[in-house]
């Protein structure tokens, strides 16, 4: 019971930066209509900016951390102004391309730099545990716990009550209509691509207790894909729920079925899914009932 | 009668002029790098364009996303190594490496009957990573991450050891792919496809095409040719192991299709020249590059990222013209 309880809070944490990823993707396609291959790159490249600045330039953590992601959230911006509006109004194809490209480059000017291809990091807090009694949880798991939680209800508010959220909300329901509400859309777009790139920035700090921060930690990002898909590819709180689901799923694999199925659990339910529930399955859920 | 001959004679004339357009770039190739050499490169070229020919079909004419077709050339080279190895004469392992690749094209196809678009392409993804797991795992058959080494393919007293026979058997497979192809997209195949790619709805509704079956024959066939190249290609690399067919195999793949453009039959040929090509470009290039940060293998992914980005941005339609 006790080891239950242990795997199901390391599974929920993973879940959570699974849920993370396939939030920051699945904010930039409802917004941009572009599939973004690239947000695994983003997450090791914000995860190493923080990195750098901590172990590099001696910062503080906490001030490491919200350099890096304030960073990606301009390095986002930036993209989206020079070269990913291009891709708006393309075929899926394209952006699929554009975006992997510039997730190579990013990772290849990672891989560049000598100190960042030869070592491991991790950040400070990792080997923390809580004792409750009998039950002994890592301190770090309920970190990105606590902190997904925080980032939902920071993310609900910005959507509901702010007025940059209510306009990149009516941009990716009709960027036509909303243009004509006076949206100014083209920003709307800088700013979902700011978003997703600082998202995924987060996904990568909260990782980085978990796993160390190097070069294949983006690989992550294969996995939030089946979440996002999981939560219909088109619902935020879907896509994080999905990341949850799908941490527990293959947390409770690990721990039942042989070794090795566990990584292709996500896949298979993918596929799944995409079977018996083509619109995604909270909409086949709702159709049920 | 006369309707034959002509479709048969503009099949051959499409085969024989991609084929001639090769040539010159052959006999640079010959000229600066040295016959062994610039044959295997050529060898290489000719083997990506027929899985290139599956991508046409699935990505340009029947207008599906496809993040799998690595997945498949590695059935078709899988299948092919074990036989081989096992003294299975290729007339017979290279028509069940075809047969299983277009099986798995049919599997990874399946949740197309109800999708499309992006749903489709993430379902080919999972295929992919299944297949990649798969492949690592299964270790008593596949012998996992160490890979297997494949014998030349040779049957009876013919061996193709050297790269002049690898390059014509290659040459033989591809105009014979190529054919085969231009028949089955200048058909009522290729019209259903075409149709599926522009308007689904329309395409099922207005003309009685069956959008499933159509997208069904496009990974089947698509899954065929990725087969036969992953065939060849075992053969003459010698060595397979799963992580030469990642993701970033079927990137390379689609990114083929693009250079070449996706709409026609040659834009594989040609997108397999420059993807082929390109990494040596690139290490020409590096080498070019002032500094010892240069030697790092980042600073090629960079460049062949870079490449990937300029291409797209600057040429959206592809390298071929329509």
């Amino acid at each position: 019971m006790l080891a239950l309880i242990q795997v199901l809070t390391s599974g929920i944490a993973i879940g959570c930066v699974y849920g993370l990823v396939a939030l920051s993707f699945v904010l930039i396609y409802k917004a941009t209509e572009t599939v973004s291959f690239m947000q695994g790159d983003l997450l090791m490249v914000g995860a190493f900016a923080a990195v750098a600045l901590q172990v590099g330039a001696g910062w503080p953590l906490w001030l490491a951390a919200s350099a890096a992601v304030a960073g990606m959230a301009g390095l986002g911006a930036l993209l989206e102004r020079t070269v990913l509006r291009r891709a708006i109004g393309q075929p899926h194809l394209v952006a699929v391309l554009l975006t992997f490209g510039l997730g190579l480059m990013l990772r290849g000017t990672v891989t560049a730099v000598p100190a960042a291809s030869h070592d491991m990091y991790r950040l400070p807090f990792a080997d923390a545990v809580l004792w409750l009694g009998p039950l002994v949880l890592s301190l770090s798991h309920l970190l990105v716990i606590g902190a997904t939680v925080v980032l939902a209800a920071l993310l609900t508010m910005f959507f509901r009550h702010t007025r940059a959220g209510l306009a990149l909300r009516a941009c990716s329901e009709d960027a036509r209509v909303a243009a004509l509400m006076g949206v100014p859309v083209a920003a709307m777009h800088t700013l979902a691509w700011a978003l997703g790139a600082a998202l995924a920035a987060v996904a990568g700090l909260l990782l980085a207790p978990i796993t160390f921060v190097h070069l294949d930690m983006g690989l992550i990002a294969l996995k939030a894909f089946p979440a996002a898909v999981l939560g219909g590819l088109f619902s935020l709180p879907g896509a994080l729920v999905g990341g949850v689901f799908l941490g527990v799923a293959e947390a409770l694999a690990g721990l039942m079925l042989p070794e090795g199925v566990k990584d292709v659990v996500p896949y298979a339910l993918l596929m799944l899914a995409l079977l018996l529930f083509p619109d995604g399955l909270a909409n086949g859920w709702r159709r049920r009932r | 009668m006369s309707g034959v001959r002509e479709r048969v004679a503009t099949g051959l004339e499409a085969g024989l002029g991609a084929g001639l357009a090769v040539v010159p770039f052959l006999a640079l190739a010959v000229a600066v790098l040295g016959a062994d050499y610039a044959f295997g490169q050529a060898t290489l070229v000719l083997t990506y364009a027929i899985a290139g020919l599956g991508l046409v079909i699935i990505v340009g004419q029947a207008g599906q996303i496809t993040l799998g077709h690595g997945a498949l050339f590695a059935l078709g080279a899988y299948v092919e190594a074990l036989l081989a190895v096992r003294g299975v004469p290729p007339v017979l392992s290279i028509p069940a490496a075809v047969v299983v690749a277009a099986l798995g094209g049919m599997l990874a196809s399946l949740p197309a009957r109800r999708l499309g678009g992006l749903y489709f392409g993430m379902s080919t993804l999972a295929f992919a990573l299944i297949v990649e797991e798969g492949l690592v795992r299964w270790e008593s058959l596949t012998r996992g991450g160490a890979g297997l080494a494949v014998p030349a393919l040779a049957w009876g007293d013919f061996s193709a050891r050297t790269p002049g026979a690898q390059l014509a058997v290659s040459a033989i497979a591809l105009v014979l792919a190529l054919l085969a192809c231009r028949r089955w997209v200048s058909g009522r195949a290729g019209r259903a496809w075409r149709a599926v790619r522009e308007d689904e709805v329309a395409a099922a509704e207005a003309c009685g095409i069956d959008p499933a079956a159509a997208k069904l024959s496009a990974f089947v066939i698509g899954g065929g040719l990725a087969g036969l190249a992953g065939a060849l290609y075992a053969h003459w690399i010698g060595f397979i192991s799963p992580d030469q067919f990642g993701l970033m195999f079927s990137f390379e793949l689609l990114m083929l299709v693009f250079i070449g453009g996706a709409r026609r039959l040659s834009g594989a040929l040609w997108g397999a020249l420059v993807i082929v090509s390109l990494p040596q470009v690139i290490a020409l290039l590096r080498d070019a590059l002032p500094g010892e940060w240069t030697r790092s293998a980042g600073v090629e992914a960079m460049l062949f990222g870079a490449v990937i980005v300029a291409v797209v941005l600057l040429r959206p339609q592809g390298l071929a013209r329509r």
